[in-house]
């Protein structure tokens, strides 16, 4: 079966921030370099190839866009400065567009309007309910203080009503990303209807999901391996202060000031360290522009760090002025973590970059299953 | 001792003997018993000559020309290819197998050609076996 | 005749001989024969103090026959006849072995290789005994100078030679000058006219006063030798000139192949699949549509259209690739938004600008398409009513290693050049050969690619083998200035290994007369005798093996000197 070439495919590309991918001649010396381009799942120059043509259904259903980690060595030794790195990076942008079945990703990616547009919305609205509707149910502010002389935050904003908003984003969220990756699974393994996978197989290789998402084994491979630690620390405070906030906002969110060694204290402590730093080598990284990883940047990884970025610092004021009783303060604090908060899990997490946290162990699990892949018997 | 056939080889200057050196620029190998005397065109051919070469000891003689319509000097081939017609029929009637005498075209760009014609030749030589004629012959009026 | 006094001299041609022929061997197993003055071996016989080894020997050894075993004759038989004639012998008593190209570099025995040597050396030893001294001759030139093809390499050498006051007859087969050059619209790597370039030269070739064009010509048989020739030429068919000239030109040009004979293209069968010189006219007419007057959205560029695949052409047409780019920025400039595939087999860019030009061109949002030359042949298909598109391009897409179809509106083909149908006709009336592909072949291919074995018949341009503009110009002045040289000589160095009637052995039969092709040869009733003309005579030596009598001597391949070759080129292969 011959495929039709689809040369409008590149105006589309364009948009996610692919550049001129003619430099690109084919000498394979990307692939070569890659540590991570392995037999049966070679990228990045058979990808470029196919960008190039215009070949939209091979392009959607491969995996490998997400199997590489952008260290930058393809990009570094590329005779042509094609920079394939790059090329893989955006490919992974129109992969997410076309995993998610709203249509939101691809307008979040292709246009900055409908993003900040957005971002705006939702953080109008989570001001307003601190404003309005919270206060109609009998929440308001206070500036009278508790025993130990901290900030009454949850007079104002009660666990048990942010818990139970936590859990219908999550839900939401969750949904979106399951939905999606079910979308994914459908295109890398089921689409090309050639091969088929037991569900023995499924059930086996599923570890792996799990050993990917917590230790990212894959990432070490990038020679790079300072980055792979930074990245590990953003990581893992971004999950610990996720699963707190979530599951147990009762435990996290208290007007009590414990002591400093308490795991409440020293838990929140790692996870903001490990955020900042992950944040600072990232920032620092995209303003310098000496990681070749770092060097491009898409509109969608300046507002992510930029977003997250503000949400941490809102969330450590929020900690200082409560334990110092500056109740205002932790209020005002308090408003602006959340109408930051709120958008940036909603937008990045299923419909952007964020979402690559699912996508990325998923993609090694689903490898995996293609490599176990058996052909599949006619119908007869 | 193991029989290896001498192969005496005329070719003419513009086109097989470019195309014998071309063989050799290229670097193709062939068998190393051809001896190659290098004439202006195969219309220079002359019986005695063959005849010459057979009495000298050879096992097999080759010429080789120009094709057909490219002989640098208009039509030497043609009177060549008559001739050896006439001495194919002679040298039979004197009991010389007819396959130790060969006429083959061989152009200027046929390094290629050459080089395989000898190894071919050579393996027929080889399948003939040594040439009855060796020293029996003489060329009287060449003596002069 | 003087007692033969022999001097050897073995090359190695660096480790070209020496690997494979034991040169020590071949000296000392030949320096006892008789006449054999001195064998020697050298690292470089070519080389300046080879030469002067030979020029040295000659006067204190007093040599008067001089033999080399080196290379073939083809390449330095010049050289050492020149280092002879220094010394003060005569060039032609000097023999050439060819112990490289038909020795040393075709065989990987080396005792057989070194035997082969031995016994062409002993041949060379037996032959020079019976050389003869040569005197030089030469005739005068005629200043004139017929150029055949009136195109961009014919008119500059017609310019080139008519600068210095010279006559010139340009004769065109075409009722026009310019050749392929006026057909294009731009030329690449700059992009610049090619009308503006052909144009001016068409007015100046026409306006010189030392040109003679004639136009819807043909030539005839071309008669006589270098400085010499005559020829009738037929002007419109029946008008018949009579000119003379001393040199000729041979610039006849290529003409496009006809991909009808490649079935997978459809060309001429399928709407808007269009060859390279087609599409120039639509350029050329400023307007690129298809066949039904629309823009093309998608445009696909095939190369290597009866190019470098032994079905059609083996060869590269080398001005293609270039040109298919070129097209790149003319496409893009009349639709911006068009999608423009370059469908090619091998990217080549040779040339000064080339490299760059290539690289400039990728950046204009085009699709490069990689297919087999040789077995994967793109298949071109009129599209359906679904398709929303003219054509359909199938093809199994190498880089990517997948099986593709490419919807397209128009096709342009990349035709190879290839040789005139009457190509033979001409080659065959100023005396040439032609190459493999049909084109001119050259006397050397590397240090003579003008001139031919011909005397004062010159080749240029495309006729030669494909090239672009600044080539064919080169090789046009390099032509012009080689037949300038002879004219300035105003005499030139002829044949001398004629062939030569014993007038007491010939017994009158005029066979020599019917078989020489030059007419050379006429029978004088007065003497009884035939004699040999020897300004016509090129030194076939066709009369003088189908003289019966053996009363015509072939100078320098007489009978007794190859007779003599021939008892020696089996001393040690064959001994009794």
């Amino acid at each position: 079966m011959s495929v039709r070439l689809q040369p409008e495919l590149r105006n589309q590309l364009i948009q996610f921030g692919i550049g001129d991918w003619n430099a690109c001649y084919h000498c394979g010396t990307c692939t070569a370099i890659c540590p991570l381009s392995e037999k049966g799942f070679l990228f990045p120059r058979n990808k470029i190839r196919l960008m190039q043509m215009g070949v939209k259904d091979e392009l959607e259903t491969s995996v490998e866009p997400w199997l590489c980690y952008y260290c930058g060595d393809c990009t570094k030794s590329c005779p042509r400065d094609a920079n394939p790195g790059e090329l893989m990076m955006s490919l992974r942008r129109y992969l997410t567009s076309k995993y998610d079945w709203t249509g939101l990703s691809r307008k979040f990616y292709t246009s900055g309007v409908w993003e900040l547009g957005f971002i705006l919305v939702f953080a109008a609205l989570v001001v307003i309910a601190f404003l309005f509707l919270l206060p109609a149910y009998g929440f308001k502010f206070t500036t009278e203080l508790t025993a130990q002389g901290g900030v009454q935050v949850n007079a104002f904003a009660p666990w048990e009503y942010i818990e139970i908003f936590d859990w219908s984003m999550a839900a939401v969220v969750a949904l979106l990303l399951i939905s999606n990756i079910l979308r994914m699974y459908y295109k890398i393994i089921w689409k090309d209807g050639k091969t088929t996978v037991s569900i023995w197989t499924h059930i086996r290789e599923f570890w792996l999901l799990i050993y990917n998402f917590v230790v990212q084994p894959r990432f070490s491979k990038c020679e790079d391996k300072n980055y792979w630690l930074s990245h590990w620390f953003l990581m893992s405070g971004y999950t610990i202060m996720f699963i707190v906030i979530v599951v147990y906002l009762e435990w996290f969110q208290t007007d009590e000031i414990l002591p400093f060694w308490h795991p409440q204290r020293t838990l929140g402590y790692y996870a903001t360290f490990g955020l900042l730093f992950g944040l600072f080598v990232a920032i620092i990284g995209r303003i310098r522009k000496k990681r070749i990883k770092f060097q491009f940047s898409h509109v969608s990884d300046w507002l992510f760090l930029i977003m997250l970025t503000l949400t941490v610092i809102t969330g450590i004021l929020i900690h200082i002025f409560r334990i110092n009783g500056m109740a205002w303060a932790t209020y005002i604090s308090y408003i602006a973590h959340m109408a930051i908060l709120v958008p940036m899990i909603l937008i990045e997490v299923p419909f952007s970059k964020w979402s690559h946290l699912a996508y990325r162990p998923f993609a090694v699990y689903f490898q995996q299953l293609k490599k176990h892949a058996v052909p599949r018997k006619s119908n007869q | 001792m193991e029989f290896r056939p001498t192969l005496v080889a005329f070719l003419c200057n513009w086109c097989s003997y470019t195309g014998a050196d071309l063989a050799g620029t290229s670097r193709l190998h062939y068998a190393p018993n051809i001896r190659i005397i290098r004439i202006m065109c195969s219309g220079r051919i002359e019986p005695t000559f063959v005849l010459k070469a057979f009495q000298q000891g050879a096992d097999g003689v080759l010429i080789c020309g120009c094709h057909p319509g490219d002989c640098h000097y208009q039509e030497g081939n043609y009177k060549c290819l008559r001739r050896y017609k006439l001495i194919q029929k002679y040298t039979q009637q004197m009991g010389i197998e007819k396959e130790r005498l060969r006429l083959e075209w061989i152009s200027a760009s046929e390094g290629k050609q050459f080089a395989e014609l000898v190894n071919d030749m050579t393996k027929t030589l080889l399948q003939v076996g040594p040439s009855k004629v060796k020293g029996t012959l003489e060329v009287e009026h060449l003596k002069k | 005749m003087e007692e033969p006094r022999i001097g050897v001299y073995i090359c190695w041609c660096g480790t070209n001989i020496a690997k494979m022929v034991d040169v020590e061997a071949v000296a000392s197993e030949v320096s006892s024969m008789p006449h054999v003055v001195l064998a020697k071996n050298y690292k470089y016989m070519c080389s300046d103090p080879g030469q002067e080894l030979i020029i040295k020997d000659i006067k204190v050894h007093n040599l008067n026959r001089v033999i080399v075993a080196a290379c073939s004759p083809r390449i330095h038989e010049l050289t050492f006849r020149t280092a002879c004639e220094k010394a003060g012998i005569n060039p032609y008593l000097f023999e050439m072995a060819n112990i490289r190209e038909q020795d040393s570099w075709v065989h990987t025995d080396r005792s057989e290789a070194t035997k082969k040597a031995i016994d062409l050396v002993i041949a060379a030893i037996r032959r020079v005994r019976f050389h003869e001294a040569l005197e030089k001759r030469s005739v005068s030139v005629n200043p004139a100078t017929l150029v055949i093809g009136g195109g961009i390499a014919g008119m500059t050498a017609s310019l080139e030679i008519a600068a210095s006051g010279k006559q010139v007859y340009l004769v065109e087969k075409a009722d026009h000058l310019g050749g392929m050059v006026a057909q294009l619209d731009l030329t690449f790597p700059h992009l610049s006219s090619a009308q503006q370039i052909i144009h001016p030269l068409i007015q100046r070739v026409k306006n010189n006063p030392n040109i003679k064009v004639f136009l819807n010509t043909q030539i005839q048989q071309v008669h006589g030798y270098i400085g010499n020739f005559n020829t009738t030429i037929l002007q419109n068919g029946n008008e018949s000139v009579e000119i003379e000239f001393g040199n000729i030109i041979a610039a006849v040009g290529l003409k496009p192949f006809d991909p009808v004979v490649i079935p997978e293209y459809g060309y001429k069968k399928i709407p808007d699949v269009v060859t390279s010189v087609e599409f120039e006219q639509m350029l050329l007419s400023g307007l690129i549509q298809t066949s039904e007057g629309k823009d093309p959205r998608n445009v696909a560029i095939i190369h290597c259209v009866g190019s470098r695949n032994k079905k059609f052409h083996e060869y590269c047409s080398r001005v293609c690739c270039m040109t298919a780019l070129k097209y790149v920025h003319q496409i893009r400039a009349a639709l911006p938004d068009a999608n423009i595939f370059e469908v090619y087999a091998d990217m080549r860019a040779y040339g000064k600008g080339h490299e760059e030009f290539y690289a400039h061109t990728t950046h204009k949002q085009i699709i490069f398409l990689m297919f087999d030359q040789q077995t994967g042949l793109p298949r071109i298909r009129k599209a359906g009513a679904a398709d929303k598109c003219n054509i359909i391009i199938e093809m199994d897409e190498l880089l990517s290693g997948i099986s593709i179809e490419v919807p397209v509106d128009m096709v342009v083909l990349m035709t190879n050049m290839e040789a005139h149908d009457d190509v033979k006709e001409v080659v065959r009336s100023i005396g040439v050969s032609l190459c493999g592909n049909q084109f001119f072949i050259e006397k050397h291919p590397k240090l003579d690619p003008v001139a031919t074995t011909t005397g004062g018949v010159y080749i240029v341009g495309g006729c030669q083998g494909p090239k672009d503009i600044p080539d064919s110009v080169s090789q046009a002045r390099a032509a012009a200035a080689r037949i300038l040289a002879t004219i300035a000589q105003e005499s030139v160095p002829v044949e001398v290994t004629t062939a030569q009637v014993n007038e007491l052995l010939c017994c009158g039969c005029q066979t020599c007369v019917r078989v020489c092709p030059y007419s050379a040869v006429s029978y004088d009733e007065s003497k009884k005798s035939s004699v040999v003309n020897e300004v016509l005579c090129k030194g076939c030596g066709t009369c003088g093996a189908a003289c019966p009598a053996g009363a015509i001597k072939c100078k320098h391949f007489t009978d007794s000197q190859i007779l003599a070759e021939i008892e020696g080129i089996m001393s040690l292969s064959y001994k009794y």
